[in-house]
């Protein structure tokens, strides 16, 4: 076990996409039991990393790529499907919302009211207290992060435009993945009591085309409640798609799949 | 950013002519494609218009943001492109629509034109070999055993280049914001 300390400088090649193996594994672990510290030197380091954008030579963008961002918000804005549908306003079910979703909203509320309790102190206080509401305001992107994704996920589902597909395992003993597609807002991917992951490896969801070789969707695992929920941009049209697959990668992913499917669904 | 959630298409304008030029700048040095760099970007800019409320929600700085997506595009569509050379051993530049979305954190609280002085002053004083590791990494996408081949060093020094040169930008960034 590699505690935070150890983890501290390795935020900034997790940020950048490089960090592999039993680092990657260990620091995505202790994100994935909201380790505060952790979680913030994250948050910091993918800004950190961000900045390096600023070391590419500046370029001036086409004059005309302007106004053809603006002419695709037009037509974008006139087409309704696109736009991601609140959740307050839907009758989606509770059930939408995982559990670790109510678990962290707690663990924020608890963070908070620490929070505004401290500010009550005196002025001496006042720089402990500053960490301590960086430290809540992490807490709270994170949560709000994982609620964004609750949310797309519930939206792509409760889309009229979605399709759903049922993924079935090769194993009989394993828990049925459940896929929906939407031609616009991507594939959602819904599934509980997942195994584990070997850390060394990754689940990958592959459209496999009528014609030609499988296209990677998505890279992923279950988090530490055996649950998936996620949605990847579709980068196939569905007429093209034969069918959905999953298979076990190593970490990181692979170009093409280097091992047997482990769940599909038919789609054409 | 509220201006967007009303559907103001001139807020996306305004955000563009901020954020545009750094934005293209970077999709271009990952890409290498001008063609291909305005397809990005104007996805880039169509996401955050379409994704306006997600990005309420998080209340993040939207620069970092913009940065992170504009990257992982880009990168996205520069891995497409090299597994499509290697399959066909063909050059032609193939528009593939890119994905994954990340999203970056924090406030940074100094002025851009400052940032980016103090990150090229940094970069400028590391030693040639450990810079190049580092932009490999950012620019092209590359992880520590791909540099490390690129640039036929043992993959610990590549390791450990990439890592100190990090740890140096984020005290770098600190002291500038302090």
């Amino acid at each position: 076990m590699i505690d935070c300390e150890q983890l501290a400088p390795l935020y900034e090649e997790y940020a950048l996409g490089i960090l592999e193996g039993e680092e990657r594994a260990e620091l995505e672990a202790h994100m994935a039991r909201a380790c505060d510290r952790c979680s913030a030197g994250v948050a910091e380091a993918r800004y950190v990393v961000s900045q390096l954008a600023l070391l590419a030579p500046s370029v001036e963008p086409p004059p005309a790529l302007r106004g053809k961002i603006m002419e695709a918000v037009k037509s974008s804005a006139s087409n309704p499907v696109r736009a991601v549908v609140p959740l307050a306003k839907t009758s989606a079910p509770r059930t939408i919302f995982p559990v670790w979703a109510w678990i962290a909203a707690a663990a924020l509320a608890l963070a908070t009211g620490y929070t505004i309790r401290q500010m009550g102190n005196q002025n001496t206080q006042l720089a402990e207290l500053r960490k301590q509401m960086k430290l809540a305001t992490l807490q709270s992107q994170a949560l709000q992060n994982q609620l964004e994704q609750s949310r797309m996920v519930s939206s792509v589902m409760l889309s009229p435009d979605s399709t759903p597909f049922k993924l079935m395992p090769k194993d009989k003993n394993m828990p049925m993945v459940h896929a929906y597609l939407h031609p616009h807002m991507g594939v959602a991917i819904t599934a509980e009591q997942m195994p584990s992951v070997d850390p060394a490896k990754t689940m990958q969801l592959w459209f496999v085309p009528k014609a030609g070789k499988p296209m990677s969707v998505a890279i992923f695992r279950p988090d530490s409640a055996g649950q998936i929920a996620l949605v990847a941009p579709v980068n196939m049209p569905k007429d093209e798609i034969a069918a959905l697959a999953i298979t076990e990668e190593p970490a990181g992913g692979s170009p093409q799949p280097t091992s047997a499917i482990v769940w599909m669904a038919q789609v054409n | 950013m509220e201006r967007i959630l009303q559907r103001d298409s001139s807020a996306l304008e305004t955000l563009y002519d901020r954020y545009g030029r750094p934005v293209y700048s970077l999709v271009l040095r990952i890409a290498q494609h001008p063609s291909s760099a305005e397809e990005i970007v104007q996805d880039v800019f169509l996401q955050l218009w379409r994704s306006a409320d997600r990005f309420q929600i998080s209340r993040g700085p939207l620069e970092p943001w913009l940065f992170t997506m504009a990257r992982n595009r880009a990168l996205d569509f520069l891995r497409l492109r090299r597994e499509k050379q290697r399959r066909r051993e063909d050059s032609t530049d193939t528009e593939i629509a890119p994905s994954a979305i990340s999203r970056p954190d924090l406030e940074g609280a100094i002025d851009k034109s400052r940032r980016a002085e103090k990150i090229r002053a940094l970069m400028t004083s590391l030693p040639e070999p450990q810079r190049r590791a580092i932009e490999l990494a950012f620019f092209e996408g590359l992880s520590h055993s791909e540099v490390a081949e690129t640039m036929g060093e043992a993959l610990g020094t590549v390791k450990s280049w990439i890592r100190g040169g990090l740890l140096r930008l984020r005290e770098s960034l600190e002291e500038a914001r302090s």
